[in-house]
C-alpha cells in the first residue's frame, strides 16, 4: 500500500478520533470532570445507529441525526441526576462512578443486543471506491475525512465566533471569574455535555467500519481517547484535531511497518510528551 | 482527665494493638483447616489482600490515584517467572526479595518522574506506564511467552522442606499467610509512623504540608517506591504459588480489579483490602463464571452507589452505623 | 546603629500577564520587629507574603533571609529556614484533629516527619510540644476534634498554633484576626507577646484598633508599592495616607 493511501487511512481513523473526543476534551476542560465513560456514549450512538439502519430501514443521515438525538438526550438525563452530583466530589470519585457506568453499559448492551461485532450497511453513494485525481480511495474513508475536517471547521466557527462559544471559552479558561460575570456556568454544562456526548455517538456510528463496534468499545479504546484529549490539551479543539489526527496516523502506519512495537511507541511517545507538557500539546498551564 | 489531655491519651494510643486485630489472622488459620479443598482459592485471596495493601498505601494514605498498579504487580510476577523458567532461580524466598527489588526500582523510577505532575496528567501516565510494560512483555515473547505467557513453572521447596504442591495447595498457603503477616506488619508500622501521618496530611492539604516544610515531593515517591515493591512481592507470590504467569498480571483488567477491591472495603484504613478482597473474590467466584455480563453489570452498579452514597467503602458504611447507633442508645 | 534586618526584599517586582503587582518593593523587617502592612483590598499585601514565602516567584528581584539569598528557593526550604506563615484563607487538614494538625508541623519542625519506624503516638515530645501551642491558644477542649467540625474563627487559631509550632524566626500573619469574634482576639495577640523577642513579626491587618496595638512599625502598601512607612504615629498623622486609605478607617 502506497504512502498516500495509508496516509488517508490514518486520517479516517483519527478523524474518527477527532470527532469522538472532542466532547470529552471540552467537557472536561469546561468542568474538570474526569469521564471515562464518554466512550460509552460513543458506543450507544453506534448501536442506535446500526440498528435503527438495519430494523427500521433508516438511511444513512437519518441514523446519525437519531443517535445524535437519542444519546445526546440520554446524556441530559444522566448529567442531571448523576453527574452533577459529583462535580465537586474527588478525582477518585469521579474516576469510579464513571468506570461503573462503563460497566453498566457495556453489560446492558451485551444483554440486550448480544457481544457480536456490528457491521454497518453502508448506503449506496459511500459505497465502493472514488477517484481523488491521484489516487482511487475507499469513499467511506474519504467521507469521514471530509465530515470530520467539516466539523472542525463548524466547531471553530462556533467557538470563536458566537456568544455561545464564548461562553465556553470564557469557563473553560476560568471557571469562577465567568460565573461571577454572570454566565450560568451549570446550564452552559449540560448543554455542552449533551452536545459533546452527540457528537460522540456520531463518531461511533459514523466509525464504526473503522474502528468497530462492540460492547467492548468503550474499554478498548479508553486509553486512545483519554491520550487524544490529554496530549491535545483540556478544552482545545484545534488541540484535540491535531492530537487526534497525529495518533490516528501514527497507529496506522505503525500497525503496518511495525505491528509489534506499535503501541508501544504510542505509549512511550504519550509519556514522554505529558512528562514535557502536562497540560498537552496546546493546553493552558493550569495557574 | 481534661479534654486535652484525653486527645493526647488517644492518639498516643492509637498504634497499639486491638484485640480484634488478631481475628482475621486467626480466621485465616481456621480456614486452612476448616477449608482444606479451597486453599487455592484462599491463597489468591491472601494474594489479592496484599496487592489492595501496597495500592492502600499510595492511594488510601497518599493520595496518589493510579490506575496503573499493576504494572509493579507484573513486575513482580515476571521477574520471579523469568528467574525460574530461564535462569533456573527457583528459591522462593530469594525470588520475592529479588521481584520487589524490580518493582521497587520500576517504583521508584517511575514515580520520581510521574509524581511531578498530578490530576488528569498523572492518571495517564501511571496507565501509560502500565500499557507501556504490557506491551514490553508482549513483545519480549521470547523471555515472557507472550500472549501464552509461562505455564509449568518450577519452584524449589521453601526452606528446603516444604514443596508447593500444585493439588491442594497446602504449602502455598501457609507460605503466603506468613508472607502476607510480615508485609502487613511493615505496612502498619509505616501507617502509624509520623511519616504515615505525613502522608495523610499530604492528601489532605498538600499546599500546607508545603507550608510546614515537608519534602512533599520526597514522601510521596518513597511511599509509592515502597508500594511498589510490596505490589511486587503480590505479583510474585502470584507467579509462585499458582506456577504461572501471564499478561494478564498486566493491564487494565488487573488494576481496575484491585482498586474495587480496594473502594469496596474501604480505603485509607488498612483492613479495607481484607474486607474488600473477602467480599469481591467470593462474589466473584461465585458469580463470575455462571453469569460474566450479569457480573460485569452488579460490579458497575455498586461501583455507582459507592461513588455516590458509599465511598469509604463496607467499613465506612459499618463505621457510621456504628457511630449512629452509639449516639441513639 | 542599623538594626540586622532579618528578612529584606530588594527590587522585588511581580507581574500577573499585563498586570503588575509588585513594583520594585524594597521592605526590610527587623530582627524582633513587631510590623504590619496595611492597604487597602488589592495592594498586594498576600501577594507579597506569597513572594516572601516562595508561594510565588518574582519575575525580578531578591528576598534575602539574614542576609542569604533564597529567592531561588521552594516553599519548604524557606520553611526550614526559619520562614512561618498563616494563610488568609485556612489551610487546615480538615478530616483530622486539631493535635493531629499541629503535631504534623511540630514533627517537621523536630525533623522526624519523615521517621518510619516509631509510632507518631509514642513520640512525646512531639506531643507534648502540640499541646502546649494547643493550651497556649485556649484550643485545649478542641484538641480531640477534628478541625472541620470547629467554628471558623476556631479553626484560625489551629492556623496560628500549626505556624507557631514550626518555632520560626520570621512569622508572616495574613489577616491573623479576620473570622475570630472580637472577644477572643485577645488570645492570639497574648501569644504573640509570648514570643521570644528576637522573633520577627509581619502581620497583614485591616482592624486598625489591632494594628495599632501590635505594630511598633507600620508599612503601607498601594497597587503593589510601598506608599509609606514609619511608626504608627508619623502613619496616623500621614494626611497621605488618609486620603488614600479611606481616613475614617485611620480614625477608629
Amino acid at each position: 500500500m502506497d504512502l498516500i493511501g495509508i496516509l488517508l487511512g490514518g486520517c479516517a481513523a483519527g478523524m474518527v478520533l477527532f470527532i469522538v473526543s472532542v466532547g470529552l476534551s471540552v467537557t472536561m476542560g469546561l468542568m474538570g470532570f474526569v469521564n471515562l465513560a464518554h466512550g460509552g456514549f460513543a458506543m450507544l450512538g453506534g448501536y442506535a445507529i446500526v440498528l435503527s439502519m438495519r430494523h427500521w430501514g433508516l438511511g444513512f443521515i437519518a441514523a446519525l441525526a437519531l443517535g445524535f438525538v437519542v444519546v445526546a438526550a440520554l446524556s441530559v438525563v444522566l448529567e442531571r441526576t448523576l453527574y452533577a452530583r459529583l462535580y465537586r466530589a474527588s478525582e477518585l470519585d469521579q474516576v469510579l462512578f464513571t468506570i461503573g457506568l462503563v460497566f453498566v453499559m457495556t453489560a446492558a448492551v451485551t444483554l440486550a443486543f448480544g457481544p457480536e461485532t456490528r457491521r454497518v450497511i453502508l448506503p449506496a453513494w459511500l459505497d465502493g471506491q472514488m477517484d481523488l485525481g491521484f489516487i482511487r480511495y475507499r469513499t467511506y474513508s474519504v467521507a469521514v475525512i471530509v465530515a470530520g475536517t467539516a466539523l472542525v471547521l463548524a466547531l471553530w466557527l462556533g467557538f470563536e465566533r458566537t456568544r455561545y462559544g464564548a461562553r465556553i471559552r470564557a469557563a473553560v479558561d476560568n471557571r469562577r471569574m465567568a460565573q461571577s460575570l454572570g454566565v450560568d456556568v451549570g446550564r452552559l454544562f449540560t448543554v455542552t455535555f449533551a452536545l459533546g456526548s452527540g457528537l460522540a455517538a456520531i463518531g461511533g456510528g459514523l466509525g464504526a467500519e473503522i474502528l468497530g463496534l462492540d460492547p467492548q468499545y468503550p474499554l478498548r479504546y479508553l486509553a486512545y481517547f483519554l491520550i487524544v484529549v490529554a496530549v491535545g490539551g483540556l478544552g482545545r479543539v484545534t488541540g484535540v484535531f491535531v492530537a487526534a489526527l497525529l495518533i490516528g496516523v501514527l497507529d496506522f502506519v505503525l500497525k503496518i511497518y511495525f505491528p509489534k512495537g506499535g503501541t508501544l511507541f504510542i505509549y512511550a511517545l504519550t509519556l514522554a510528551l505529558l512528562l514535557w507538557r502536562p497540560q498537552g500539546l496546546f493546553g493552558r498551564r493550569a495557574a | 482527665m481534661s479534654l486535652g489531655q484525653a486527645a493526647v491519651q488517644r492518639l498516643a494510643g492509637r498504634h497499639r494493638l486491638r484485640w480484634w486485630e488478631a481475628l482475621p489472622w486467626l480466621a485465616a488459620i481456621a480456614a486452612f483447616f476448616a477449608f482444606p479443598n479451597h486453599l487455592a482459592f484462599g491463597t489468591q485471596l491472601l494474594v489479592t489482600i496484599l496487592f489492595a495493601l501496597s495500592l492502600d498505601l499510595v492511594l488510601g494514605y497518599a493520595g496518589i490515584i493510579t490506575l496503573g498498579h499493576a504494572a509493579f504487580f507484573g513486575a513482580g510476577a515476571y521477574t520471579v517467572g523469568m528467574l525460574a523458567q530461564h535462569a533456573g532461580w527457583t528459591e522462593p524466598l530469594s525470588g520475592l526479595v529479588a521481584a520487589a527489588a524490580v518493582a521497587g526500582a520500576i517504583g521508584l523510577a517511575s514515580g520520581y518522574v510521574l509524581l511531578r505532575t498530578h490530576g488528569l496528567a498523572l492518571l495517564m501516565l501511571t496507565l501509560c506506564t502500565m500499557a507501556l510494560l504490557e506491551e514490553a512483555a508482549n513483545m519480549a515473547s521470547a523471555f515472557t511467552g507472550g500472549f501464552d505467557g509461562m505455564p509449568g513453572l518450577r519452584f524449589a521447596p521453601l526452606l528446603g522442606a516444604f514443596a508447593f504442591d500444585p493439588l491442594y495447595f497446602r504449602s502455598q498457603y501457609v507460605y503466603a499467610l506468613v508472607v502476607l503477616l510480615a508485609c502487613f506488619v511493615l505496612v502498619r508500622m509505616l501507617v502509624h509512623s509520623s511519616f504515615g501521618q505525613s502522608l495523610t496530611g499530604i492528601r489532605e492539604n498538600t499546599l500546607r504540608m508545603h507550608a510546614v516544610g515537608a519534602p512533599v515531593r520526597a514522601r510521596l515517591v518513597t511511599a509509592y517506591t515502597i508500594s511498589a515493591a510490596l505490589a511486587g512481592v503480590a505479583g510474585a507470590l502470584f507467579t509462585q504459588t499458582t506456577a504461572f504467569v501471564n499478561l494478564s498480571v498486566l493491564g487494565l483488567d488487573r488494576a481496575a480489579g484491585v482498586l474495587i477491591v480496594l473502594i469496596l472495603g474501604g480505603y485509607g484504613r488498612l483492613y479495607g483490602a481484607f474486607v474488600g478482597a473477602i467480599v469481591y473474590l467470593l462474589l466473584e467466584h461465585l458469580l463470575a463464571q455462571a453469569y460474566p455480563t450479569a457480573w460485569q453489570l452488579g460490579i458497575g452498579l455498586v461501583l455507582i452507589v459507592v461513588a455516590l452514597y458509599a465511598r469509604n467503602g463496607i467499613l465506612g458504611i459499618a463505621d457510621a452505623m456504628r457511630s449512629r447507633g452509639g449516639r441513639a442508645g | 546603629m542599623s538594626a540586622a534586618a532579618m528578612l529584606e526584599t530588594r527590587g522585588l517586582c511581580m507581574s500577573f500577564g499585563a498586570l503588575e503587582v509588585a513594583r520594585d518593593l524594597n521592605f526590610r523587617l527587623l530582627r524582633g520587629a513587631r510590623h504590619a502592612l496595611i492597604g487597602p483590598n488589592g495592594a498586594g499585601k498576600t501577594t507579597f507574603v506569597n513572594l516572601l514565602t516562595g508561594l510565588l516567584a518574582p519575575s525580578r528581584g531578591s528576598v534575602l533571609l539574614e542576609g542569604e539569598d533564597v529567592t531561588s528557593l521552594p516553599q519548604a526550604k524557606r520553611v526550614r529556614r526559619g520562614i512561618a506563615r498563616t494563610f488568609q484563607i485556612n489551610q487546615l487538614f480538615r478530616g483530622l484533629t486539631v493535635l493531629e494538625n499541629v503535631c504534623i508541623a511540630v514533627s517537621e519542625r523536630l525533623g522526624v516527619g519523615g521517621a518510619m519506624l516509631r509510632a507518631a503516638g509514642r513520640r512525646s515530645d512531639v506531643l507534648g510540644e502540640a499541646m502546649r501551642l494547643i493550651d497556649m491558644l485556649k484550643l485545649g477542649a478542641d484538641a480531640g476534634r477534628r478541625v472541620v467540625e470547629l467554628p471558623y474563627g476556631r479553626q484560625r487559631l489551629v492556623e496560628m498554633a500549626i505556624a507557631l509550632g514550626l518555632a520560626p524566626r520570621v512569622l508572616l500573619l495574613d489577616e491573623p484576626a479576620a473570622g475570630i469574634p472580637s472577644a477572643e482576639s485577645h488570645i492570639f495577640l497574648d501569644a504573640i507577646a509570648g514570643l521570644p523577642g528576637e522573633i520577627a513579626v509581619l502581620i497583614i491587618e485591616h482592624d486598625m484598633d489591632l494594628v495599632f496595638r501590635f505594630a511598633s512599625r507600620i508599612t503601607v502598601m498601594v497597587s503593589g508599592a510601598v506608599f509609606a512607612e514609619g511608626t504608627p504615629a508619623e502613619i496616623a498623622a500621614n494626611r497621605e495616607v488618609r486620603a488614600v486609605y479611606l481616613g475614617s478607617v485611620l480614625d477608629a
